[in-house]
């Protein structure tokens, strides 16, 4: 097996204004073979798309870099800059997070694909086409000579990334670096795509790197794994005997965060990462680690080299892998008495979307296509429960959600604690609104950037007519705590707060107005998996003391089995599955809700607890459909 | 990249400590234009306002003697062709063209704003002729405009505010409605609709907040906008009105003798539109830059 990449020692070192560099990755060596796949694995602020950058030296000027990357015997370090551009694209293929701002929407797909091809090769026009349309085929875009000229608006997401794949493909590269190709994606689509990557990996014999956050994602498809935290290396090694047994504190509980099918608990890690300035002299992870002894604190730990991984961590042998995960495990909150009054009640729920005509003649005449996004939706939500909605980004699962929060105009009745909205005279819906809150995907995106935390959360407690600002003032105190956050946080701006903080900080303000109801729309998806452990574990605890229900919207159906009593499944608009999360789970009646649960992380047999092994009893027929 | 880079990096922590001095010159280097445009503005603004307070000679007073005279110590800038100091009559034209711009600047912005928000937050009909009649105003020809009415009746300086502030909206309305359109829907103003949030409670606290930079940024381009149209009345006799100047004023009568060559009839008022406009645009393009930094 030859080695296509290798990073020895690389370090980076970035410069901000005029103060001093700050080290933010230190001394990471890993390899990448020839048709396998690495996966650098690390949660935000971890290092890992430094590294990235730095193997194709896309760093700003300012970075200090040392240490070598060699690619396939190759010095990258020693090459000019106009030796590197024939090197980017040519040697090493690129596949970024966001395909839809990685291509260009001006121009036609296989344009873009055959410019690639066409810079680094000379070839022809017509060859250059050629090759699009064979890579188009290759990476399973159907039709591919119809699609050529397509626009990238024109493809869904899984597709977009599917075009970025065949654009790196175009000079057969020896390498592929993907930098969280599949985060954003529907899990199911996110699948496919680390499918595709493996089955193109070995027909080219072309070495992956691999970077993600998520764990999960990449077991059964890395053939290494490397760890980062803080900028340092803490577990490396044969992905097999990883994930047979993680040995670091950390990459245990990094995999123990990740919801999957059957779990009780959801493990998390206390505290945040530490900043770059001020890092702990010893084991960077020590802070936040349940083993920590005080010599952890004062020295880094040797890497142990003696079992089937390798990883920085002086305690690891003594640890038993079982009290590891107990430890990072927190405890559930005691449960209110369960009061399963109605608490909302659906009936025969549609929506229409209006689109404009999409002839030029129907424009002009102002003619719309209607374009039905529900039909026939009804189920009914108990005091204290939480209703999972399942389905993948266009099966209308949004759409019920905003539906149900009366933000757009529906045919059907929604009824709260039985009276329906459309029955209610005007002054009473506005109150009963407010009865129910939302909880959005991006929270940075549902907070205003300019107003100051304690007045977002003040908001609701103003508009629902608290004149007092000392009550509002110590009502924001009060709901801070709830959520787990200090009063500090009154000051700040959102911009200021990591991604958990400022989802707690939307949940706080959800929770203001006392409502009964909140719909959980994608809550976790753009949170790193430690933090949604963390947040999910909260937002249980808060249901269980105050009997709040939940809609919780996610295309995860791992995140929602975690989550719900009951879990609905649509598809294009229907619900195709209805029933108690443990029925729907183990005896799914629908094709579709096999997929996804096929799709989803799995418990793990082997790990502590013993509990049921959901593969188990999955239907071993589960087929992906095309994205 | 490398903004994203340094914020990567400093996030969890929060802000770098560093000294005074430092803090101070680093605001500077990030601020060249910010701050060039501001003095200069402070220096426009005290010569104009606080300028007959120094140099009490009359702008009206006619020297019969010295009449075209070019700098001497009597009269730094000169004299007109009847023998009135010109640097008196440069601080009383600077005076005249502020009051009636900057007020016409405020008018401008308020109307393009109510507008604006009015058209996006309605429903669409609403919108759709709120916009249409705008398109009909834009297609009048701004300057023609004022021409016209200020031939038809001879404008004091409340009626040249009105004149220029009525005519001046419709870009701003645009641009208002556009950026309110954009954020309408965005999570947070849906979030605030939940808890009861009213259309003007949204545009009010949310939408005008969000929108602040872009809203500072054209309150300065529009002042610069006056400053010029202004001028431009005045230049061909339709604004400010005798005996009382205007900067656009002062170049015209300049213009009128350059037979004779009066260059420091001309270059002082030249000069000082252009350094406004100018001082307008640097901290417009300043404060963009700030704002495009912070989002």
């Amino acid at each position: 097996m030859s080695t296509v990449l290798s990073l020895e020692h690389l370090s980076v070192a970035l410069k901000r204004g005029r103060g001093r560099p700050i080290s933010v990755l230190d001394d990471i060596s890993l390899t990448v073979n020839a048709g396998e796949m690495t996966a650098l694995v690390g949660e935000s602020g971890s290092g890992k798309t430094i590294a990235s950058l730095g193997v194709i030296r896309l760093l700003p000027r300012s970075a200090e870099i040392t240490g070598k990357v060699m690619l396939a015997g190759t010095d990258l370090a020693a090459l000019t800059e106009s030796q590197m551009r024939k090197v980017r694209g040519r040697d090493i293929g690129m596949v970024f997070q966001n395909p839809l701002s990685a291509l260009n929407p001006t121009t036609r797909v296989g344009n873009q694909i055959a410019e690639v091809y066409r810079l680094h090769t000379g070839e022809s026009d017509r060859a250059a086409r050629a090759r699009a349309r064979e890579l188009l085929g290759e990476v399973g875009i159907p039709d591919p000579a119809e699609r050529l000229d397509d626009y990238p608006h024109q493809f869904s997401g899984g597709m977009r990334q599917r075009v970025m794949i065949a654009m790196a493909l175009a000079c057969s590269p020896k390498l592929l670096i993907a930098d969280e190709p599949t985060t954003g994606l529907d899990l199911l689509v996110a699948r496919q795509i680390l499918t595709l990557l493996s089955r193109l990996r070995r027909e080219h014999s072309m070495g992956v790197l691999f970077i993600t956050h998520d764990l999960s994602i990449v077991e059964e498809h890395a053939d290494q794994v490397h760890v980062l935290y803080a900028g340092k290396s803490v577990e490396w090694g044969g992905a097999r005997s990883f994930f047979a047994q993680p040995r670091h504190p950390y990459s245990q509980a990094l995999l123990g965060a990740v919801p999957r099918l059957g779990q009780a608990r959801l493990a998390s890690i206390p505290g945040n990462l530490p900043d770059p300035e001020s890092r702990p002299p010893g084991c960077r992870f020590a802070p936040r680690c349940a083993f920590r002894e005080p010599a952890c604190e004062t020295a880094y730990p040797a890497p142990d080299t003696t079992g089937g991984t390798i990883f920085a961590c002086r305690r690891a042998r003594e640890i038993n892998p079982a009290a590891l995960l107990d430890a990072v495990t927190p405890e559930a909150a005691p449960a209110a008495p369960v009061n399963r009054a109605t608490a909302l009640e659906v009936t025969a729920l549609g929506v229409d979307y209006e689109r404009t005509a999409t002839s030029f003649i129907q424009g002009v005449l102002g003619r719309k296509d209607k374009m039905r996004a529900l039909e026939d939706i009804s189920f009914t939500l108990g005091q204290g429960e939480c209703l999972g909605i399942v389905g993948q980004s266009g099966s209308g699962k949004s759409t019920l959600g905003r539906a149900v929060l009366q933000m757009i105009p529906y045919q059907g009745h929604v009824i709260l604690n039985g009276e329906a909205f459309d029955a209610m005279p005007r002054a009473q819906r506005k109150p009963a609104r407010r009865r129910i809150q939302v909880v959005f995907q991006d929270p940075k995106e549902s907070m205003n950037p300019r107003m100051r935390i304690g007045d977002i959360i003040a908001e609701p407690l103003k508009l629902a007519g608290i004149r007092s600002k000392r009550a509002r003032v110590d009502q924001t105190v009060a709901l801070l705590d709830r959520v787990g956050l200090s009063d500090r946080m009154i000051n700040l701006f959102p911009g200021s707060v990591s991604g958990g903080q400022a989802q707690r900080i939307a949940i706080a303000r959800a929770l203001a107005t006392n409502p009964g109801i909140i719909v959980l729309d994608e809550p976790t998806s753009s949170l790193d998996v430690s933090t949604q452990a963390l947040l999910l574990n909260l937002l249980k605890d808060l249901a269980r003391q105050d009997g709040l229900s939940y809609i919780l919207i996610s295309h995860d159906i791992a995140a929602v089995s975690y989550m719900a009593d009951r879990i609905a499944v649509l598809n294009g608009g229907r619900m195709v599955e209805f029933g108690a999360a443990q029925e729907v789970l183990t005896s799914p009646r629908n094709a579709y809700t096999r997929e996804l649960i096929a799709a989803s992380p799995h418990f793990r047999t082997n790990q502590p607890g013993g509990a049921l092994d959901i593969m188990e009893f999955l239907p071993s027929t589960a087929q992906p459909s095309a994205v | 990249m490398s903004n994203s880079l340094a914020t990567a990096i400093t996030a969890p922590g929060g802000a770098l400590r560093r000294s005074a001095a430092e803090r101070a010159a680093m605001w500077l280097g990030d601020r060249g234009t910010l701050v060039t445009g501001l003095v200069l503005a402070v220096l426009i603004l005290g010569f104009s306002l606080l300028g007959p307070y120094l140099y009490t000679a009359s702008p009206y007073a006619i020297h019969g003697h010295h009449a075209l005279q070019g700098p001497s110590a009597t009269f730094p800038l000169g004299t007109d062709q009847i023998g009135r100091n010109e640097l008196a009559r440069l601080i009383a034209g600077g005076y005249a063209t502020l009051i009636v711009s900057i007020p016409a600047a405020i008018l401008t912005f308020g109307l393009g704003i109510v507008y604006g928000l009015a058209a996006a937050l309605s429903p669409s009909w609403i919108d759709k002729v709120l916009m249409r009649v705008l398109d009909a105003i834009l297609a009048l020809p701004g300057l023609v405009v004022l021409i016209f009415f200020s031939a038809l009746f001879q404008p004091g300086n409340f009626e040249l505010i009105l004149l220029l502030g009525l005519t001046s909206w419709p870009g701003l309305a645009r641009i208002v409605r556009n950026e309110a359109i954009a954020q309408r829907n965005r999570d947070f103003i849906l979030a605030t609709r939940q808890f009861g949030g009213g259309t003007w409670y949204v545009a009010r606290v949310h939408i005008l907040r969000v929108m602040a930079p872009i809203l500072v940024v054209n309150a300065t381009f529009l002042v610069g906008d006056m400053v010029l149209a202004l001028s431009g009345l005045s230049f061909l006799g339709l604004g400010v009105q005798p005996p009382y100047t205007s900067w656009g004023g002062l170049l015209q009568t300049g213009l009128n003798l350059i037979a004779l060559d009066p260059w420091w009839m001309i270059l002082p008022a030249g000069l000082m539109i252009f350094l406004s406009i100018m001082a307008a645009n640097l901290i417009g393009q300043g404060l963009l830059a700030r704002f495009g930094a912070a989002r």
